[in-house]
């Protein structure tokens, strides 16, 4: 077993555990946006960010094993000033205010960020209803990967892909022909991961999106 | 990367299948656009899933920029932006009628950007089809339809007798061979301590370790040729002049860590590094120094040479990985690291084309000579190479801890016409600046590192008293934000927004800026989104009034 201690609690995890695993079986709160328990680590949110004694900065929780007699800061002040950063960036790219139910609206809540300060593109308005009751609203995605991951990890099914680089990056359904005609099997994984409801189940949709708070940060 | 989507590969790659990126450049090569039809028979060759397969066809430059029958590709790389400051970019574009990533109404011509053809020695440069002119003349030349191949200079090396500009013999490979104890190889490459020459500096001989400890059905070697550096053309003359040396290396390596299988990954903007690269490999199987038992020792190896399609950050080692097995070129998190988990998930090493090229020298002459190629502490020699501002630009092999005075003046001849060197940006991209007034800090990793520089991948481009480094600052995060795979949200947003920061015509706000970098240093996945800030902290620290900054 390895020892570590987070938060000033030590605890006992298997060789191999992350960071991440380790400070939830203890209770301790970690901002996370792109990972799931049920799929493997990703690294691409970075706002799982935590202060390691000894390391020069900061290190994301979800991909960071923790090594014998490792020291862990969740609250550290520079990993939640990157984690704090990286979700008004995140904010900054959406044309309107995530809806209040959201993952992503709470982990901006949670880390006190209550709006951009960010002026600059944001994702184009782009819908596809093509499917009963999947709807997705490609500027609502901020390209976690967890829609993506769901389908192939976890559902077997391959229907869905990451698309285009950079700050156009998004997802797609088949050859981008929507769920419907594409391998989708209608079983909402992605929806029911998804952290900004940029995939949705369609009842879902009615719930109007309330802003944030006035910007302030 | 998708364990299940490399398992997919690995067991189509076993039945002879090809990549879906292979499929995808061949319809881009036949009709100069991808259609769902070539996704969908790209899908079915490679056996991805189809929405795998629209994932890359929306990923690289060379797939997703429209191709007339003459295409044209103008180099916005750094070299070419310091000889002319874009001025050629804009000269093309206007010359055809046609905006970047715009094809003519009768699919005549068409223009796209391409960041970095290797002739940065002679810039500007331009590509029509797979015809690289550059120099002097070379815009009107394009427009009148009459390019022309244009001249590379031969390389110089500054040692008494010549490693890595010296032709491959396989005589390191021989060696090893008949001393058949890849232990005691490991040991020399480890006590020569050969530092990765991609740009991490990492020891060579320590990753061998890794990989050659690994347990892997299979296990490979892969050269990383992708040289995305804009300002760098030394992977490019390796794989092109001197192939034997690479494949001897690669050979070597596999030698010692039981891989019996390599792969270069070269770039698709060097046309004629895959041809050279395979005419290499067919002649080094005709010697028995490649295939089966080779030279009689029992031990087989191969090599595949593979192409990119466009796309800097592909040269990061996971993002290769990913491109090499046909997939979408973007960042995996590491662990698992490739010794562990590389090609078709089996143990794999990833050294850069010139690191692989210092180990025939080692494995011929032993640890020691190679330790006597520099005399300071930093072993073996380095090619550097020269942007078209210098007088005597080009390719040279040199010993490390030269000052970058002596490599500026004394090798590549200062500038050209009495201009000054207002500063340099060596090692790529991701490599701070260095003001002109301090050329006598000497070229080694640790003296570099002082001053916020790097060796990196040892491009060395200079920029004259004539360059506004605001007009740097925005050239440098347009190209930052362009390459970032997407894949982490500090770089994906942060490289776009600094670079509209930075475009804008408006005063930037000094504290909003320096936030933004530490978010991109901290936060990023890898060190593209982590290294971007370099360059532009220098210009913040040395050139703070032509940045038009205001403290908020
Ligand atoms: C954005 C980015 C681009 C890179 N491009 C290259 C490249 O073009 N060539 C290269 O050899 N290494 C490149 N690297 C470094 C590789 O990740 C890796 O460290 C290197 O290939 C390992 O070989 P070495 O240890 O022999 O240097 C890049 C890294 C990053 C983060
Ligand atoms: S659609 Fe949702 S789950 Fe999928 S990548 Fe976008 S934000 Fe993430
Ligand atoms: S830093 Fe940029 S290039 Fe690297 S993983 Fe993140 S998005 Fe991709
Ligand atoms: S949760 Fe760790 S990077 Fe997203
Ligand atoms: S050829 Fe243009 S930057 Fe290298």
């Amino acid at each position: 077993m390895t020892s570590v201690t987070i938060n000033g609690r030590t605890v006992e995890v298997e060789p191999g555990t992350t960071i991440l695993d380790a400070a939830r079986a203890i209770g301790e709160w970690i901002p996370t946006l792109c990972f799931d328990e049920r799929q493997d680590p990703f690294g691409a949110c970075r706002v799982c960010m935590v202060g390691v004694e000894g390391a020069p900065a900061p290190l994301p929780a979800c991909t960071t094993q923790v090594r014998d007699g490792m020291v862990v800061d969740t609250r550290d002040a520079t990993a939640r000033r990157v984690a704090g950063a990286v979700v008004e960036l995140v904010l900054s790219e959406l044309p309107e205010p995530p809806a209040s139910h959201t993952e992503l609206a709470a982990v901006a809540r949670q880390l006190g960020v209550s709006g951009t300060r960010w002026p600059g593109t944001v994702h184009e308005r782009d819908h596809d209803d093509r499917h009963p009751y999947l709807a997705l609203r490609h500027e609502l995605c901020i390209s976690c990967g967890r829609c993506v991951r769901a389908c192939d990890e976890v559902q077997g099914t391959f229907a869905l892909t990451a698309t285009g680089r950079g700050f156009d990056a998004n997802v797609a359904a088949g050859l981008d022909q929507g769920f419907k005609d594409s391998a989708c099997v209608s079983c909402g994984a992605c929806a029911d991961t998804c952290p900004t409801g940029a995939i949705a189940e369609l009842s879902l949709l009615d719930l109007a999106p309330e802003p944030l708070h006035e910007v302030t940060t | 990367m998708s364990k299940n989507l490399v398992e997919l590969i690995r067991r189509h790659h076993a039945e002879g299948a090809p990549t879906a990126l292979e499929v995808l450049k061949a319809a881009m090569d036949d009709h100069g656009a991808i259609t769902d039809d070539d996704r969908r028979v790209a899908a079915e060759r490679s056996g991805l899933p189809e929405a795998a397969v629209h994932g890359v066809s929306t990923f690289y430059d060379d797939l997703l920029q429209p191709r007339g029958r003459r295409h044209v590709r103008v180099c916005t790389g750094t070299a070419c932006f310091a000889a002319t400051g874009d001025a050629h970019v804009d000269a093309v574009r206007e010359g055809l009628g046609l905006g970047l990533g715009e094809r003519s109404a009768d699919g005549e011509t068409s223009l796209a950007e391409t960041v970095c053809l290797g002739f940065c020695h002679s810039s500007p440069a331009v590509r029509v089809g797979d015809v690289i002119d550059a120099g002097p003349g070379v815009v009107e030349r394009v427009l009148a339809g009459a390019e022309r191949e244009a001249a590379e200079p031969d390389p110089v090396s500054l040692l008494a007798e010549p490693v890595l500009i010296a032709p491959g013999t396989w005589a390191g490979l021989r060696a090893a061979l008949e001393r058949n104890d890849p232990e005691a190889t490991l040991e020399d490459v480890k006590a020569a301590e050969v530092r990765g020459r991609g740009g991490a500096g990492f020891p060579a001989g320590m990753k061998w370790q890794f990989a050659r400890a690994a347990t892997g059905e299979h296990k490979f070697i892969v050269a990383n040729g992708d040289e995305g550096d804009p300002g760098s053309y030394i992977d490019k003359w390796l794989m092109e002049r001197n192939p034997e040396l690479l494949l001897e290396g690669m050979a070597i390596a596999g030698f010692v860590v039981g891989a019996d299988h390599g792969f270069v990954l070269c770039r698709s903007e060097y046309p004629r590094s895959k041809p050279a690269l395979e005419a290499a490999v067919a002649r080094a199987r005709e010697a028995g120094c490649l295939g089966q038992d080779i030279l009689g020792s029992g031990f087989s190896f191969d090599v595949t040479i593979v192409e990119g399609a466009g796309s800097y950050v592909v040269g990061e080692e996971t993002a290769l990985l990913a491109c090499l097995q046909g997939l979408r070129g973007t960042v995996s998190a590491r662990p698992p690291f490739p010794a562990e988990r590389g090609v078709h998930g089996m143990p794999t090493v990833v050294n850069n084309v010139e690191t692989l090229c210092n180990v025939p020298f080692i494995a011929a002459r032993g640890p020691q000579a190679y330790r006597d190629l520099s005399p300071g502490a930093t072993p073996g020699s380095k090619l550097v190479c020269f942007n078209e501002r210098f007088a005597k630009p080009g390719l040279y092999e040199v010993p490390f801890g030269m000052t970058m005075r002596e490599l500026c003046e004394d090798v590549a001849g200062g500038l050209v016409d009495g201009h000054e060197i207002k500063a340099l940006q060596i090692g790529g991209p991701l490599g701070g600046i260095l003001p002109g007034a301090k050329l006598d800090t000497p070229f080694d990793f640790d003296a570099l590192a002082a001053e916020g520089c790097m060796v990196g991948h040892g491009g060395i481009v200079a920029f004259d008293e004539t360059t506004d480094m605001r007009e740097l600052a925005r050239h440098l995060l347009h190209f930052g934000a362009s390459e970032s795979c997407g894949k982490c949200f500090p770089c994906r947003i942060g490289l776009r927004r600094a670079h509209e920061m930075l475009a804008a015509d408006a005063p930037v706000d000094r504290r909003r800026l320096e936030e933004l970098l530490e978010t991109l240093e901290l936060g990023s996945l890898c060190a593209h989104g982590g290294g971007m800030p370099a360059p532009i902290r220098s210009l913040l620290a040395h050139w703070p009034d032509e940045l038009g900054l205001v403290a908020a």
